[in-house]
């Protein structure tokens, strides 16, 4: 049924429009999927739902194949999980190897995108039925553990990411309330009854305030002029990337499952991973091809991951996934256990949509590579007044508010100065998204137990979560645990 | 003492104090009945409460392992950051009123003007041609609402 649905003409349009736009905006830099999933967001708005879903998720996984181009070529991420391929990718081309660094990148980011959609498929159905099971208790602790774990993977402190997802919580109570229908925090103004739309939040915090940030430098960009040849990777290159291939397939998929987990997460880790299993650890950092392999196919297999908790539990992973949730509520859609049974075709022809588009992607990326390394000679003066524009035409274009366009521009001030703070914009996306769920769940769930928290404790699956969560804060605070992290932040740091 | 991070935390704080005081407001209820302000004034605590934690960590280990003060806003100019904000406000006031062609070519004429100084008549050349393709685009290729304005376009 899936590919019955995938294959249709108009949809082939779509998971074209979109992997295509995902590859451009994985290749310019500041401009993330978030900010192109709530651009392109109103102009689905005349599409069908399968259609819109198609067109969106395309742009969510291109964005993981096009930041490589960046990373390798230029050495700036196109996207940030595509940081830890710079590392390698970019001695590479020094080096003389770009079209090897970017062969296999492509072809790692197709295998491990095949083996997430595989798992997707194995996966989901039986989760859906385990999801069926869920009350309000379970959906509760676990929004509360994807927040933790989200805030706990931010690469700075975890008290302030903490704080950050608590300020998405009071966002997402602004609006009227659905027990009592009272407004709250509107100031009288009635755009707000329906609360703060995502799209202007995203674009501000995300799109306007990378603007902002840029203005105040200005960013010199170092792009291979020589022609990017032998794109094909040798049976050498194979050997000695297969198995980072794989690794990084599995942990990425894995990790993106996990709520607040994802793309950036996993390209980290198994960056990590891979040099630490390594039999030349030393050659990390100097242009090793595994390098390269892990991370990217980490980040496309995450990608794929993601989709499991937003199509069998109705509850995003992470910030891209939570602009997913809020597209199939605009198209009447209510994501969750049912979604499988009540729309079949949806979910199925948006999962074949997948594999369809990763071979789309492996098309465009490799024989295409001259066009993209032309687009990363658009100069920066040109560019971020056009995502201004964007984000302009994007937030107006939902409501037809000039009021949406201010509060994106207030969120693209405060992205701002969270951005020089250090502050992550994540966790307040997150939250601000799942904070009206978590609030029904929490309500419902007390009103069930006649006041009790013990409701939370005596449910296994709630009871297991929120002791993860608990433990995820507690962590941090032990003496041998800290004195760990630092070197997660080092291998950071070799990015620059 | 790095000024910077107490202020941070103690605008957060006034923010969680202002958002309990709302909450309160709109009526806590009780743990069997929660409220409207049930979910706003825990979620003001728990922002305080960490805002709290976070100013406690700073005094006790003095914040070494931050930026500076002067490393986090240094070589910001705040007039071309200012300016631009006083513009893309001024933008979303007056496009009702001036309409997308004209209110777009306006503010192109300033981004690219703010972004990288060139002549003016490259910059108006360049704003006429990246609005004319911004409308065929959103209004023509993908029907997106746009304001009408006064005259019309």
């Amino acid at each position: 049924m899936g590919f019955q649905v995938a294959l249709q003409p108009l949809n082939l349009f779509y998971c074209f429009t979109g992997v295509l736009i995902g590859t451009l905006v994985g290749v310019l830099p500041g401009i993330g999927p978030v900010t192109a999933m709530s651009l392109l967001l109103p102009a689905t708005y005349h599409i069908t739902p399968v259609g819109a879903i198609i067109m969106l998720s395309g742009i969510y996984y291109g964005v993981q194949y096009g930041g490589s181009t960046t990373s390798i070529l230029v050495n700036i991420p196109g996207e940030a999980a595509s940081v830890m391929t710079c590392i390698d990718g970019y001695q590479m081309a020094r080096q003389g190897r770009a079209g090897r660094a970017l062969g296999i990148s492509a072809f790692g980011s197709f295998i491990a995108g095949t083996i997430g959609i595989i798992g997707l498929v194995l996966i989901a159905p039986p989760l859906v039925d385990f999801a069926l099971k869920f009350g309000f208790p379970e959906y509760f602790s676990l929004m509360v553990l994807g927040l933790t774990v989200l805030s706990f993977m931010t690469s700075g402190s975890i008290v302030r990411a903490l704080m950050m997802a608590a300020f998405g919580l009071i966002l997402g109570t602004i609006g009227l309330d659905f027990i009592s229908g009272l407004a709250r925090f509107t100031f009288d103004i009635p755009e707000l009854l329906d609360g703060i739309g995502l799209v202007p939040v995203v674009m501000g915090l995300f799109g306007i305030s990378e603007v902002l940030l840029n203005i105040e430098v200005k960013i010199k960009r170092e792009i291979f002029t020589t022609k990017v040849k032998g794109l094909l990777p040798t049976l050498q290159d194979w050997a000695q990337s297969i198995w980072a291939i794989l690794r990084g397939t599995l942990i990425g998929f894995f990790l993106g499952i996990l709520p607040g987990g994802g793309a950036v997460i996993s390209s980290f880790v198994s960056y990590a991973i891979e040099k630490r299993v390594s039999k030349h650890p030393e050659k990390f950092g100097k242009g090793a091809i595994e390098g390269v392999a892990a991370p990217e196919s980490a980040n496309n297999s995450a990608a794929q991951g993601a989709f499991i908790p937003l199509l069998t539990l109705g509850i995003p992973g992470n910030v891209a996934t939570a602009m997913l949730l809020g597209a199939l509520i605009i198209h009447g859609i209510t994501p969750g256990p049912l979604l499988l049974s009540q729309n079949p075709e949806l979910f199925w022809g948006v999962v074949a949509s997948m594999y369809v588009g990763n071979a789309m992607l492996l098309a465009l990326n490799l024989p295409l590579i001259g066009i993209w390394v032309q687009l990363l000679k658009v100069p920066y003066p040109i560019l971020f007044p056009l995502i201004i524009i964007f984000c302009m035409i994007g937030s107006y274009s939902i409501n037809n508010s000039p009021i949406d366009v201010a509060i994106m521009l207030i969120f693209g001030g405060i992205g701002y100065l969270m951005k020089k703070l250090s502050l992550e914009a994540a966790p307040v996306v997150l939250a601000f998204v799942l904070g009206p769920m978590l609030e029904n769940a929490l309500r419902q769930s007390l009103i069930k137990s006649q006041g009790s928290f013990s409701i939370f404790f005596t449910r296994p699956i709630s009871a297991a979560c929120l002791f993860i969560a608990i433990a995820l804060v507690v962590f941090p605070l032990l003496p041998w645990f800290r004195r760990r992290r630092p070197g997660v932040a080092l291998e950071r740091e070799d990015v620059t | 003492m790095k000024k910077t991070y107490l202020i941070n935390d103690l605008v957060w704080m006034s923010l969680a104090f202002l958002v309990c005081l709302g909450g309160l407001k709109l009526g806590f209820g009780t743990f069997q009945q929660p409220q409207a302000g049930f979910m706003p004034f825990l979620s003001g605590l728990l922002l305080g409460l960490l805002a709290l934690a976070d100013l406690s960590s700073g005094f006790i280990d003095q914040w070494k392992t931050e930026k500076g003060d002067k490393e986090i806003w240094a070589g910001i100019d705040w007039r071309k950051l200012l300016l631009t904000m006083i513009v893309l406000f001024g933008y979303t006031a007056l496009f009702s009123i001036l309409g997308f062609i004209i209110g777009t070519i306006l503010l192109l004429l300033f981004l690219f003007r703010v972004m990288e100084p060139k002549p003016w008549w490259l910059i108006l050349i360049a704003s006429l041609i990246t609005t004319t393709l911004l409308y065929l685009m959103f209004k023509v290729g993908l029907d997106s609402q746009l304001p009408q304005g006064f005259w019309g376009f």
